[in-house]
This record gives structure tokens, C-alpha cells and sequence, in this order.
């Protein structure tokens, strides 16, 4: 029963997703509602590691920034196709997180947290601040933009916002399915006993630094390609944006404020903040700039104090009440038509 | 590089380290209390920063007089966050330690509430405030050393060896001191544990508050401001050891002098990547800081 509803929330989350750029064909509407499923990627790639190991990283951001300028540098420097760019990009941003991780692991809740800002800062610092490495124009707080090239499927670029949008959903259906099996997998039953006891787990032969590693290289892997894709969906890239604390943060806060540690968590905390952020910036940006970070924060506070499960956990319990009633009900109903035509003796029926 | 270039960067990076160790004082002092890092502590600085501003603005005061409101006011604010926000945290898990990362996630959402109201209502303008001592400087052995800068570092000098008196011969001090080596023996022996609490937050900020006043001379003010001293701070507070009021000094100068000597080297923009690569060593390698106790 349970799983039929589920089913049937998804398929018609599915048509609704897919459906949508066919009734709604703004350019405008259509590119705010692929940045919302960009950040809703971004808090499903963040809670691959953080929320299934418990681990607070506030420096994702750098991932996301590594996947945007190892595919903008290979496009133009070597005329390679974004598409495999971010491939190129994931695996460098896996490699710097095996990297970062390997010595980092062990330093527990707040240092790992303050540990990965302080690793991101130090490379969005050397990226602002570095006009060329090696011979490659970073071009340092300035940023990198992409030629304009016209339509190309190859080059992964277009002129309307339908297949960006196509993208981005596929991107995000692919991180939820792999959220969804890793969870099912014995990685995933790793991580949670590593979240629920380290040390016990440990006991129980379960390589804490190892499992969290995997996991660690598998979410800057997927964050990296969110970074390729925006730089190619904006066509600019700079460290500011694309490296700094704040994309961190916000990619965090959907995560715990949705439910970290969860599959559906992570896109149901971005699809109710990120709208928040895309209206509160279109119509009172001007006149009151940081107001839906202010939104943002007065949600976490009272997201850890009275929901530290994140707004998935009542959301269920409501569904499963409303639906679990009507479910009950339905079959009563047809119960009792079926035993004797009366409606009457329903009420002796509940209890079965 | 001669010697006299060298000497003056190490001096005028000593003065910024113990303006750092200041600014870190209160973020050690609550976490070696509560056990919180409070992440919002650079937003009260920042706050402390803009009170100096809007008094000047309104009344003319100068900076430093404004200290006599900033602290209060700091010392209410903390006092209320702690009491209504992060209390409330500690009291669910009465029977546990805090969690510290939610503890963590809570303060980030009081600093990232804080910043951008503080953005909303002041707006994103880059702000100063003028002492009279602003542009004199001192002639201390040949080098001429701006004013603000060695009242600020005197000042955290100050304040630093006060609160180590303050916390060891008074009845106030010994409760604190109690609370943050076992909490619940201390709650057994009659200290009202969620008052000390309450009351060492808003201590913590009202420091950080004298600080932000006596920096606002020479630092311009804006709504994200804090942000950067709060990140230095947790380094500082990392390097010294937690909980240590010597330590934050310690931990203040050490990351001053490292920064000011490395930017006579590379550009100064550049400079904090080694504090930061310092930060990241000292938590992998002695993650108790430099004075602190294993």
C-alpha cells in the first residue's frame, strides 16, 4: 500500500516535471525553475556524504566550482566538449575530496565542518587571486565566460531554456535514483551505522575512513557536475559564485532543512526554499536586498529546534494520515458493499 | 627585504594579532563554557561595528565612547539568543551533551539572520567611522605605529588579563569556571547552570562588542564584515586552544605575525591562505592548540 502511494506520487511528479516546459513556455519562468532544480541537484549531491555520515561540510561549494572551471578551461583551451568536461571535472573534484578526506575524516562534528570551509576558502583565495597556473588563463576574480556558439548539442549549448531544463531534471532523477540505491545498498547501510555510532560500528568491522571516503568522492563527483552545467546554463563562472561559502551554506540548508539523510529530503527542502529565494530576489531584491536569506535563517533555526528530522518527517506523517484514511475508507467502504450492500456495517468492519 | 621593513611588518603585524586574539576572546570563552562554537560571532562584531556608526552618525559621539553602549547592548542581544534560541536546544537534550553540530547549524542560522537583516535595513554601503585619533600615530622605536590600532591591541591586552581575574576570584568567575568543567555537578552544588549560561553568551558577545567598537576606526563596516573575523576567530580560537583566554591571545598573535610577515612576501590578498593552511595543520596535527591541555 504504502509503496503504490509513493508510486503514484512520483509518475505524477514525473508528468508534472516533464509536462511542464510544454505549458509553460517562458524563457524567464523556465530558467528560475531550472535554477530550482539545480539547487535541489546541489542538496541531493551534498547529502550523498554529508547527510548519510553526519558529517557538516560548508565547503561543497568548491566542488562546484572545480566541475565549472575544469570544463570551461578544457572547452577553451583545448576545444574539448563540456560533456565530457564534466566528467573531467567530477573525477578532479573526487580526486581533491579523496584528498581532502583521507587526513580529515577523523576530526569529528564542528572541526570537520570548520575543516572544510577553511580547505574551500584557501582554494577559492588562490583562484581569485591567480591570473594564470601552468600556463592557463584562470583569469582570477574576473571569471571565465563561454563562447557563444549557437546551438549545438555537442557543445552543450542552446538557445532556449527547454534543454537546459530537460537536463537538469535528468541530472537530478539521476542523483535521487543513486541516492535511492545507495540507500538500499550495503554502502548506505555502512554510512548510517557510521552516523549512528562510529565507534560501534567500528566494532563491527565497518572501515569508517573508507565507506566515508566512497561516499565523499561520489558526492564531490555529482556536486562538480552541477558545476560544469551552470557554467555552461549561465555561460560565466567566477570564484565568488561559483567557490564561496555562501553556495556552501545554501546547498547545506536544503539538505538539513528538508531532511538530510533522507532520498527525498534534500529536493523537498530546495523546492521549498529556492522558490523563496527566486521570488523574494525578483520582486523585493531591489528594495530589500537579503531578504530571503533572512527567510533562510529564521527556517533553520526553527528547522534544528522543532524539526531536527527536517520538514520531510511531518510532511510523511501528514500524507500517510490523509491518504492512509482515505486508503482506509475506500476499502471499508467497498468491504461492506461487497458483504451485504448495506452501508451500515462499515462501522463493524473497522476493526479488521 | 632588510631588517627595517621586516621589524616594522612583525610589529604592525604583532599590533593586528592581538586585535585578532581580542576579537577571538568571547568566541573562546563561550566555547569553552557551553561547548558551542557560536558561528554567529563575527555578526556581533559586526553589529558593535555599526552601533559605533549610527552614534556617530546621529550624536557625533566618537568610536570609543561608543563602547560604553555597544558592550550593553551586546550583552542583552547575546544574553536573548542564548536564552530563547540556543536555549532551548540544550534543554531538549538535558540528559546528553549538546549535539555540537546541530548546536553549530543553529548558530549559523542566527549569523546568516543576522548579517541579512543587517543588509536589509542598513543596506550594502561601505561605511566609516572617524575618530579623533583616526589618523595620528605613535612613534614606538623609530616606527610610526597608527593609534587605533595599539589601543585596540592594549585593549584586548586589557580585557584579556580582566576576564582571566574576573573568572578566577569571583564568586560569578567560579560558577562559570564550574559549569564548563562538569555542568551537571555544578547544577548539584546550587549554580543555576541555564543562567550561566545565559549570562557568559552575553558576556562573550559584550567582549566582542568592545572590540568591534575599537576597530571601527580603522575598519570599514559592512553588512558582511563579520563574517571574515568570525572565520579568523575560529582559527585563532583553534590555535590557542579552547576555552583558553591566554591562548586566544597567543593563538592571535601567532596567526597576526604569520600573515603580516607572509605578505611581505606575496600579495597580501593571498596572505590568509596561510593562516588557513596553519589552522587546517594545527587540527590534524594538535588538535588540543597550543596551550591548550590534552
Amino acid at each position: 500500500m504504502r509503496l503504490n502511494i509513493s508510486k503514484n506520487w512520483i509518475a505524477l511528479l514525473l508528468a508534472v516535471s516533464v509536462g511542464l516546459p510544454g505549458v509553460l513556455a517562458d524563457g524567464y519562468f523556465l530558467q528560475s525553475v531550472t535554477m530550482v532544480l539545480f539547487f535541489a541537484y546541489l542538496a541531493c549531491s551534498w547529502n550523498l556524504m554529508c547527510g548519510y555520515v553526519g558529517q557538516i561540510s560548508f565547503g561543497h561549494s568548491v566542488f562546484c566550482g572545480i566541475g565549472g572551471y575544469v570544463s570551461v578551461l578544457l572547452l577553451t583551451n583545448v576545444g574539448l566538449s563540456p560533456w565530457i568536461g564534466m566528467l573531467v571535472g567530477g573525477v578532479a573534484a573526487a580526486i581533491l575530496a579523496v584528498i581532502i578526506g583521507y587526513p580529515t575524516m577523523r576530526l569529528r562534528g564542528p572541526y570537520f565542518a570548520l575543516t572544510t570551509i577553511a580547505v574551500a576558502e584557501v582554494i577559492r583565495i588562490w583562484v581569485e587571486n591567480t591570473d594564470s597556473a601552468f600556463g592557463i588563463q584562470i583569469k582570477g576574480a574576473e571569471g571565465l565566460s563561454v563562447p557563444l556558439l549557437g546551438t549545438n548539442w555537442s557543445m552543450f549549448q542552446f538557445d532556449s531554456q527547454i534543454p537546459y531544463y530537460y537536463i537538469m531534471l535528468g541530472l537530478l532523477i539521476i542523483v535521487v535514483l543513486m541516492t535511492w540505491m545507495m540507500e538500499r545498498s550495503r554502502l548506505g547501510a555502512c554510512l548510517k551505522a557510521i552516523r549512528g555510532d562510529r565507534d560501534a560500528a567500528e566494532s563491527l568491522g565497518i572501515n569508517p575512513a573508507r565507506y566515508t571516503l566512497i561516499a565523499f568522492a561520489a558526492s564531490a563527483f555529482m556536486t562538480a557536475m552541477a558545476g560544469s552545467f551552470y557554467a555552461q546554463f549561465i555561460r560565466f563562472i567566477n570564484p565568488e559564485r561559483n567557490m564561496g561559502i555562501e553556495l556552501s551554506i545554501d546547498m547545506a540548508l536544503m539538505s538539513i532543512i528538508g531532511g538530510q539523510g533522507t532520498v527525498a529530503g534534500p529536493v523537498i527542502g530546495a523546492l521549498f526554499l529556492a522558490p523563496v529565494s527566486e521570488l523574494t530576489r525578483v520582486y523585493l531584491g531591489s528594495s530589500l536586498p537579503g531578504l530571503h536569506l533572512v527567510i533562510y535563517g529564521l527556517v533553520l533555526i526553527v528547522a534544528v529546534l522543532y524539526l531536527p528530522k527536517g520538514l520531510l518527517h511531518p510532511l510523511r506523517k501528514l500524507l500517510h494520515r490523509m491518504i492512509g484514511r482515505r486508503a482506509l475508507g475506500d476499502g471499508v467502504r467497498v468491504k461492506a458493499v461487497a458483504l451485504s450492500g448495506l452501508p451500515g456495517t462499515a462501522q463493524g468492519e473497522r476493526d479488521e | 627585504m632588510d631588517w627595517y621593513s621586516l621589524t616594522y611588518a612583525g610589529l604592525n603585524g604583532l599590533l593586528t594579532g592581538a586585535v585578532f586574539g581580542g576579537i577571538a576572546l568571547g568566541l573562546s570563552l563561550i566555547f569553552g563554557v557551553l561547548r558551542i562554537i557560536n558561528f554567529a560571532h563575527g555578526s556581533f562584531l559586526m553589529l558593535a561595528m555599526y552601533t559605533s556608526f549610527w552614534l556617530q552618525k546621529f550624536s557625533g559621539a566618537d568610536p570609543y565612547l561608543s563602547t560604553l553602549v555597544a558592550a550593553p547592548l551586546m550583552f542583552c542581544l547575546g544574553y536573548f539568543v542564548q536564552a530563547v534560541i540556543i536555549g532551548p536546544l540544550i534543554r531538549r537534550e538535558s540528559a546528553l551533551v549538546v549535539e555540537p553540530v546541530s548546536a553549530l547549524l543553529l548558530t549559523a542560522g542566527v549569523y546568516i539572520l543576522i548579517d541579512n537583516l543587517a543588509l536589509m535595513v542598513f543596506g550594502p554601503n561601505v561605511r566609516t567611522s572617524a575618530s579623533v585619533l583616526s589618523s595620528s600615530s605613535l612613534m614606538i622605536g623609530g616606527f610610526p605605529l597608527s593609534t587605533p590600532r595599539v589601543i585596540a591591541a592594549t585593549a584586548s591586552l586589557v580585557m584579556a588579563i580582566c576576564a582571566s581575574v574576573w573568572l578566577a576570584h569571583t564568586d560569578m568567575g567560579r560558577a562559570i569556571r564550574a559549569t564548563a568543567q562538569n555542568r551537571d555537578a555544578a547544577a548539584m552544588s546550587g549554580i543555576d547552570v541555564p543562567h550561566i549560561y545565559n549570562l557568559t553568551f552575553g558576556l562573550g558577545c559584550a567582549m566582542v562588542g568592545v572590540m568591534g567598537c575599537l576597530i571601527a576606526p580603522f575598519v570599514p563596516v559592512t553588512p558582511n564584515v563579520g563574517l571574515g573575523f568570525g572565520i579568523k576567530s575560529f582559527i585563532v580560537v583553534v590555535l590557542g586552544g579552547i576555552g583558553s583566554i591566554s591562548g586566544s591571545l597567543v593563538g592571535g598573535v601567532v596567526i597576526g605575525l604569520f600573515e603580516s610577515l607572509a605578505s611581505q612576501f606575496v600579495a597580501s590578498s593571498l596572505a590568509s591562505i596561510f593562516s588557513l593552511l596553519l589552522f587546517i595543520l594545527i587540527l590534524l596535527l594538535r588538535p588540543q592548540g597550543l596551550m591548550g591541555k590534552k
